[in-house]
């Protein structure tokens, strides 16, 4: 099953020369590839191209789609006969008459020789203009201009902070070029605010310099201090003890107060808080405010800051609260008060109440019951309780009229010596006979005739009977008719008046450091946290403690169905006594005074 | 299946992957121990909210600095062919991982604080230049292939000597179809030179298939002649059309071809240049951090 291949070619005299060759079948690889038997050295011929099967009954001729022209025609696979032209590629294959032995004869030749191909015109790869070093060093060089350079140019150049100031009708003095460096640096710096300027500090919040005076150098306290003059310490400096205590002297303000977080720039971590009051005697060693952690389980019983009306120079008392109270546990306002007694949930004796011979009921035959919102009002604020007064909450009822026909005059409340001075001059005024319409003058009272010209010693006689009544009715209010005693401590004096009231000093507010809000706390009974029903006497103290908060307040962690509170919610930081940075501020506050 | 290429994603069974894995868990469990998640259940205000100039801010901030100082280092290790310091399929693989892993340091450092700021703008270039680097991983794994595909065996050279050959057959057939379909046929040949070079700029390149090929143009009004041929040019009219056939669709696979390769290095034209970018808004960042302390 042989096959002859002539391979025609045309010799340097264009002459044609055939060169016969015979291959053994039955299969025959056409290609490119060396090893091809049909070898067709040409690159537009693939390695493998077709292959040609020999057989009894013929030559057929197979090839990938698209690889073949049989007579004209594109096919793939064709069964060879005499006279067949056969394109592949640049190549014709014809088909012989096959000599003797032979299975097959094919003539090649080389019909579109490689160098006819015309142009490299019409492929291009053209590289892009720019490189990508040279495009590396455009967005290099321009990002550093745009993010860097030019925002800080005015400091890179050297210009001072502020511009200088324009002179009146001459324009500012200022070359161009510092003009034009300062409005566009001004336009590029906020690209580098790396977040929100605090609310305060946003009407300044674009001189950079108010508070980063110096470049690569921290914000210091200064800075701060410049216009926070009246910012108190936490504790007296003085007071901090160890290093941990020395740590916490020398933190930075910004070390706590970070700008650029957003509106708000005051920490509320309890952990900072804990980080030091867990052992707070490790940091001042003098410290007695107790360990605390979290508000759940790490709270100490409150402390109450009591005075004593008896020392009323003495510094304020604070006294840790226990339960039962302690024997320093007392209020000492030299006032007596009865809160059961007042409190009677069968009513309370009331002057207005007409109908009832008791006095208790009123027109309506309703009982006169005191609530505590009858006298403690929540004061202007909302924090603290407005204080009790006499004429606003007890005159009512405790009446200071001193003269048992005379209802509608009542001493003043306040000062024996002004009292002694209204009875002398309201009693003398009656004994020379000027009786005012409203008042019907007591009948043991001698009276001058009205109009009638006195002399001398008679108006010495008057004036005498007058400060004898006075001197007497002073003596019932003070002493005999238990008017002032029945709420104050009162002694006999040697004085003009002759009785002295107790001085009274009632608690304001009891824990000064807490930042309680009675109007808060308004749908809660008052009772709640006072238990002051059963009390007889003014000297019991009760404020809740911890333990009644922490019925509705737990600690910074969250729990359903109670109140999350952290050390913030009661407590401020910046609280002591004296300034923060007392020498700095000191220095910098006109006169060098606090 | 055992193959011979391995991918720069798969050196060393994807040693350095398993290394980003190990440094993103690391930071994200840094992450959460400093800055725990609870802190947001107690309170709905926090501050101060977790930010880059936190010692944990700091530390991973210059690990993200660092890595991306190193990562730009590839791009000399690779031209520096007698450096020995492991090879530059290792360095690759290594760039391709730690520069993912980069979206973590860089997102935990930033605690996801965003703003219109120049720090917010070297992270957004450094995601264009992640982003950029993914699209050059996807192309160098994928193209490849469809290349091979594409080619059969074949390259450009070869393809465009047939082109050359089938134009020059068209024409030997063309001389016995009537005048119109001979000038069509020169003209297709000639714009197809002038007109739609393969190659050219990069925008063409790129472009790839081109369907106003004067060629396909020609083959499609001819596919509507011949009403008026004889049997004998309708034979050859559809030879012609069989012989224009092959030149469209050699051309549009040399076109393929081109655009693989355009494809392949084309993002290196993002990539390279806004890594540069980035480095400068990133020097820009730190500095100006440090200068407004």
């Amino acid at each position: 099953m042989d096959i002859q291949i002539s391979y025609v070619s045309i010799n340097r005299r264009g002459q044609e020369q055939r060169d016969q060759r015979r291959i053994e079948g039955p299969l025959i690889n056409v290609g490119r590839g060396s090893q091809c038997q049909l070898h067709l050295p040409d690159p537009r011929i693939a390695l493998q191209h077709a292959h040609i099967t020999v057989s009894e009954s013929g030559a057929v001729m197979e090839s990938d789609p698209g690889r073949m022209v049989i007579n004209g025609r594109a096919s793939d696979s064709t069964r060879l006969a005499v006279g067949d032209r056969i394109e592949l590629g640049p190549y014709l294959l014809e088909v012989e008459a096959p000599p003797q032995g032979v299975a097959l004869a094919l003539v090649v030749s080389l019909v579109v020789p490689l160098s006819s191909f015309g142009g490299g015109r019409r492929f291009e790869l053209r590289a892009p203009r720019l490189s990508k070093r040279r495009l590396s060093y455009v967005a290099f060089f321009g990002a550093l201009l745009l993010c860097l350079l030019i925002p800080l140019s005015q400091d890179l150049l050297g210009y001072p902070a502020k511009p200088p100031v324009a002179v009146k009708g001459k324009g500012p003095p200022v070359d161009m070029q510092e003009h034009v460096v300062r409005n566009v640096s001004a336009k590029l710096l906020p690209t580098l605010n790396p977040g929100p300027v605090s609310r305060a500090h946003q009407n300044f919040g674009d001189d950079c310099r108010a508070c980063h005076e110096q470049p690569f150098i921290q914000v210091q306290d200064r800075a701060c201090i410049a216009c926070h003059k009246s910012i108190k310490e936490h504790v007296p400096v003085a007071d901090l003890t160890g290093l941990k205590g020395h740590a916490f002297r020398d933190t930075r303000c910004a070390e706590c107060h970070r700008d650029h977080k957003g509106i708000q720039m005051a920490p509320r971590s309890q952990e900072q808080c804990a980080d030091c009051h867990r052992d707070v005697t490790a940091v001042a060693a003098k410290a007695k405010s107790g360990k605390v952690t979290d508000f759940a389980d790490g709270h100490p019983e409150f402390r109450l800051t009591l005075l004593d009306a008896n020392k009323p120079d003495a510094a304020p008392n604070r006294v840790r609260m226990t339960t039962p109270p302690s024997k320093e546990m007392v209020e000492r306002s030299n006032l007596k008060f009865d809160h059961k007694l007042h409190m009677d949930p069968a009513g309370v004796r009331d002057p207005n109440g007409r109908m009832d011979p008791a006095g208790m009921r009123d027109a309506q035959g309703r009982p006169t019951v005191l609530k505590c919102s009858t006298c403690h009002q929540i004061a202007e604020g909302g924090r603290l309780i407005a204080p009790i007064s006499m004429e606003k909450n007890c005159q009512s009822c405790h009446s200071l009229a001193f003269e048992p026909k005379i209802t509608s005059r009542q001493v003043v409340h306040g000062d024996e010596a002004q009292i002694a001075t209204m009875l002398r001059e309201f009693y003398a005024r009656l004994v020379l006979g000027d009786v005012p319409p409203d008042v019907s003058p007591p009948l043991d009272l001698p009276r001058m005739r009205p109009g009638a010209e006195l002399a001398f010693p008679e108006r010495l006689q008057a004036m005498q009977i007058a400060d004898q009544k006075a001197n007497m009715v002073l003596r019932e209010l003070f002493d005999t008719r238990k008017v002032c005693v029945t709420c104050h401590e009162v002694s006999k004096t040697t004085g003009s008046v002759g009785w002295r009231v107790a001085p009274v000093r009632i608690a304001k507010i009891w824990m000064p450091q807490a930042l309680f809000s009675h109007a808060k706390h308004k749908s809660e009974d008052c009772t709640k946290c006072h238990d002051i029903t059963k009390s007889t006497s003014s000297s019991t103290i009760a404020m809740p403690s911890v333990k009644v908060c922490q019925e509705c307040h737990t600690g910074a962690s969250f729990i359903v169905g109670k109140v999350t509170s952290d050390c913030g919610m009661c407590h401020k930081f910046h609280a002591g006594r004296d300034y923060w940075h007392a020498e700095l501020q000191a220095q910098m506050l006109p006169g060098g005074k606090k | 299946m055992n193959r011979h290429h391995h991918s720069v994603l798969e050196f060393k069974q994807g040693r350095y992957f398993k290394v980003a894995v190990f440094l993103c868990i690391l930071a994200i469990l840094s992450y959460g121990w400093y800055e725990p998640l609870t802190k947001y259940l107690n309170f709905p205000f926090v501050y101060p909210k977790p930010y880059g100039g936190t010692w944990l801010g700091y530390t991973l901030g210059t690990i993200a600095a660092l890595l991306i100082v190193w990562l730009m280092f590839l791009g000399i290790r690779k031209r520096s062919y007698s450096s020995s310091i492991g090879s530059v399929q290792g360095w690759t693989s290594a760039h391709v991982y730690l520069g993912t892993s980069l979206i973590v340091f860089a997102s935990l450092h930033c605690a996801f604080e965003f703003g219109w700021n120049i720090h917010t703008l070297a992270y957004a270039l450094m995601m264009i230049v992640i982003g950029s680097g993914f699209f050059g991983v996807f192309v160098y794994l994928r193209y490849p292939e469809h290349m091979t595909a594409n080619l059969a065996g074949e390259t450009l050279e070869t393809m465009l000597l047939k082109v050359a050959d089938l134009e020059r057959k068209c024409k030997k057939l063309a001389l016995d179809l009537p005048d119109e379909v001979n000038t069509l046929l020169l003209t297709a040949i000639d714009d197809s030179a002038k007109r739609s070079a393969l190659g050219g700029s990069l925008r063409r390149q790129l472009k790839g298939v081109d369907q106003k090929h004067p060629m396909r143009i020609a083959r499609d009004r001819l596919l509507k002649m011949g009403s008026n041929f004889t049997v004998n040019q309708v034979m050859m009219q559809e030879q012609l059309i069989a012989e224009m056939t092959r030149i469209i669709t050699l051309t549009d696979r040399v076109r393929l071809d081109l655009r693989f390769r355009a494809l392949m290095q084309v993002w290196l034209y993002f990539h390279v240049p806004l890594s540069f970018a980035l480095l400068a808004s990133l020097i820009a960042h730190i500095i100006s951090v440090f200068y407004f302390w």
